[in-house]
């Protein structure tokens, strides 16, 4: 039986710069100048999703908090600040930060140390989330965009290290960091340490993934990339001998809201997608010139014409049908929660964008109630997919 | 594909012309077989322009990602040259790699000609000495690198190659461009395209050498090969005209006059 769980992930946009500023500007991160960022504003947004974290707490669901730099998409820019604060203010829920970028920070000791910090001040509520940083990141955090996936991985075995070593100072020589004394206190509330997930669809990183046991999160990876994603996980641990994952090893973000009606949903739902339509704007040399972006054999087909162009089309019945949203009345978002479910051979945790774009504070915390009164209770409990029979479908 | 064992290992090599060995190190990109300056060059010695690792057809190990693995991979290619002296070229990145080079003490080097190297620090903190190559638009590197951006040979790619790019050429050519972007990438990210402690060093640069500069370049202005001449011992400056950051490319005569003019070769034949 699986009980499936939701999770409330916000980056906390600031959707108020003129339209005018952003058509004009190369970028709508990394460069744009703050000045187009009121703290006025930015303090009252600060407080209305924390305020929507609180109900989060009350209701019983998961809070989720990421980091992005520099543009309108995100007012996290520090995710283990904002953890730590959602962890003092909250006491029930589980907490999981996705993540500091550490492909960016230089010291993944320092990493190590805000975490097991959030673990006792939660008292063992932190999951820990790894993500390897978009293009744009690389620019505000003057990091190198080349072998971030070897620096991500050395990353998490130092902070893995340093979360699990009790016995005093270790050294670490690697590739990418050295640190000669690695002593942090206070170790982590959970032992040996907190949950570890991952944000990707890289399948090379899904089958590490996999053979470590870390949970994979897709975000709007659609059926199709979902579904080959976990595959790739579940069969590198088979082919190593290690037993099948529960779902809860498997994440998926997508937009959401819940409403009274699925009119209500649709409308209030269509505010979400400015996501992609308009936060995401990037110049070239911050996205597909950027080096190491693609392996080098699968560049024509990112720079050839027309690729790469801002999507303008994405209604919510489209992105409901390519499994990147969830939106409805309570039974139509039950519905198509367990559709993705069965579509993608199962996935315990859904991570609910709502609170995104142009919605309010308002309608985000009355779908955050609709989705845990209405939709939580009838995902627990669940048969377990008969992943043959997905197989068959799939081929025919 | 001709290749130059160098060390441990094998390098993509242009070769070009007969006689007195002149090794060009290659900036952004490995020299073009287009570019209109090899020829005139060869008239006057072997052109021998080898590809980095990880440009063009070069092999790049997994650990060989600095300036240090490519200052000691050219004195391997130094030592494979059978010559017992090479005049040394070394064009933006790869005027970097050759004053490093020259500040190993190299004993082959016979002359050092620059054109339009980074490498150094000159400028205070909050002044940009050198455009960033990986954080500025292609169009505004492609203002930037040329007097005339209409100059620019067929099938040449230099800074602000992005914008060049059409649905005409080859996967493998946009294959190519990628792995040497990716390349350049991983030896001068960061810090970008200087090393910090080279200014200090470039006394130790003994033998001949002229610092050749576009005088519209704007990637790395007139102003800043002014004060790389003057760290180098008895180094000469020269402006070329109508040039930009790629003098090699843009005024290819113009160029070549004057390295060999430095090499001590009549340059009017």
């Amino acid at each position: 039986m699986t009980d499936m769980e939701l999770w409330n992930h916000c980056e906390n946009p600031y959707p108020f710069v003129p339209a005018e500023v952003l058509d004009a500007a190369e970028a709508a991160r990394a460069s744009l100048p703050n000045k187009y960022c009121e703290p006025e504003i930015a303090a009252r947004l600060y407080d209305e999703v924390f305020e929507e974290y609180r109900l989060c707490d009350d209701i019983g669901l998961h809070i989720v908090t990421n980091e992005h730099h520099s543009g309108i998409n995100n007012l996290w820019a520090a995710s283990p600040v904002i953890t730590g604060i959602v962890a003092q203010m909250t006491s029930k829920v589980r907490i999981l930060s996705l993540g500091t970028l550490i492909t960016v920070r230089p010291d993944p000791v320092r990493v190590a140390t805000e975490y097991a910090t959030i673990d006792v001040i939660s008292r063992g509520r932190l999951d820990i989330g790894f993500v390897k940083s978009g293009a744009t990141e690389m620019v505000s955090g003057d990091a190198n965009p080349m072998r971030i996936r070897e620096r991500e991985w050395e990353a998490i075995d130092l902070i893995e290290k340093s979360l699990t070593s009790h016995d005093g100072p270790f050294s670490w020589e690697g590739k990418f960091f050295s640190h000669p004394h690695v002593n942090i206190w206070p170790r982590p509330y959970q032992s040996p340490r907190p949950d570890f997930w991952a944000a990707t669809s890289d399948l090379p990183t899904c089958a590490e993934l996999g053979r470590r046991g870390i949970v994979n999160t897709l975000l709007f990876g659609g059926y199709t990339r979902t579904k080959l994603a976990f595959d790739t996980y579940k069969q590198a641990r088979a082919a190593i001998g290690l037993p099948k994952p529960k779902e809860d090893r498997f994440s998926y973000l997508a937009f959401c809201y819940v409403g009274d009606t699925d009119e209500e949903a649709f409308r209030i739902g269509q505010k979400i997608p400015w996501f992609l339509t308009v936060s995401i704007k990037s110049a070239p040399q911050m996205s597909k010139f950027q080096p190491g972006q693609l392996p080098p054999e699968m560049v024509p087909g990112a720079w050839r014409g027309g690729a790469s162009k801002r999507p303008n089309n994405l209604n919510v019945e489209n992105l409901v049908s390519q499994g990147l949203m969830f939106a409805g009345n309570p039974d139509t978002v039950v519905k198509q929660i367990k559709e993705f479910r069965r579509r993608v051979g199962g996935v315990g945790r859904i991570i609910m964008m709502t609170r995104q774009g142009l919605v309010t504070h308002a309608e985000a915390m009355k779908s955050f109630n609709l989705a845990a009164k209405e939709v939580l209770p009838r995902l627990q409990g669940l048969e377990p997919i008969d992943d043959e029979a997905v197989q068959r479908a799939a081929a025919e | 594909m001709t290749t130059l064992r160098a060390g441990r290992l094998e390098l993509e090599v242009l070769r070009r012309g007969k006689g007195a060995p002149i090794l060009v190190i290659h900036g952004v990109n490995p020299i073009s077989s287009h570019a209109p300056f090899v020829d005139r060059l060869a008239e006057y010695g072997e052109v021998i322009a080898p590809s980095h690792p990880g440009f063009g057809a070069s092999e790049r190990p997994y650990d060989f990602d600095t300036m240090y693995d490519l200052v000691n991979l050219y004195l391997d290619v130094l030592d494979a040259i059978p010559a017992e002296r090479v005049t040394v070229i070394g064009l933006s990145f790869g005027g970097w790699i050759a004053a490093e080079l020259a500040v190993t003490g190299a004993r082959k080097i016979d002359r050092l000609i620059l054109a339009d190297p980074v490498g150094i620090k000159i400028g205070g903190r909050e002044e940009r000495d050198i455009v960033h190559f990986f954080n500025t638009s292609p169009d505004e590197l492609i203002r930037r690198s040329w007097a005339d951006p209409s100059l620019r040979p067929d099938g040449v790619y230099a800074l602000g190659w992005q914008a060049t790019i059409t649905d005409a050429m080859t996967d493998a050519e946009m294959v190519a461009l990628a792995r040497n972007w990716d390349s350049l990438c991983l030896y001068a990210w960061k810090p970008h395209m200087y090393n910090p402690q080279l200014a200090y060093w470039l006394r130790r640069i003994v033998v001949p050498t002229l610092v050749l500069w576009g005088d519209h370049d704007r990637i790395v202005t007139p102003s800043y090969g002014r004060a790389y001449a003057d760290l180098i011992p008895g180094a000469r400056f020269e402006l070329i005209p109508n040039a930009g950051h790629h003098p090699d490319l843009e005024q290819p005569e113009a160029f070549v006059e004057q390295v060999v003019r430095f090499m001590g070769k009549d340059a009017s034949r």
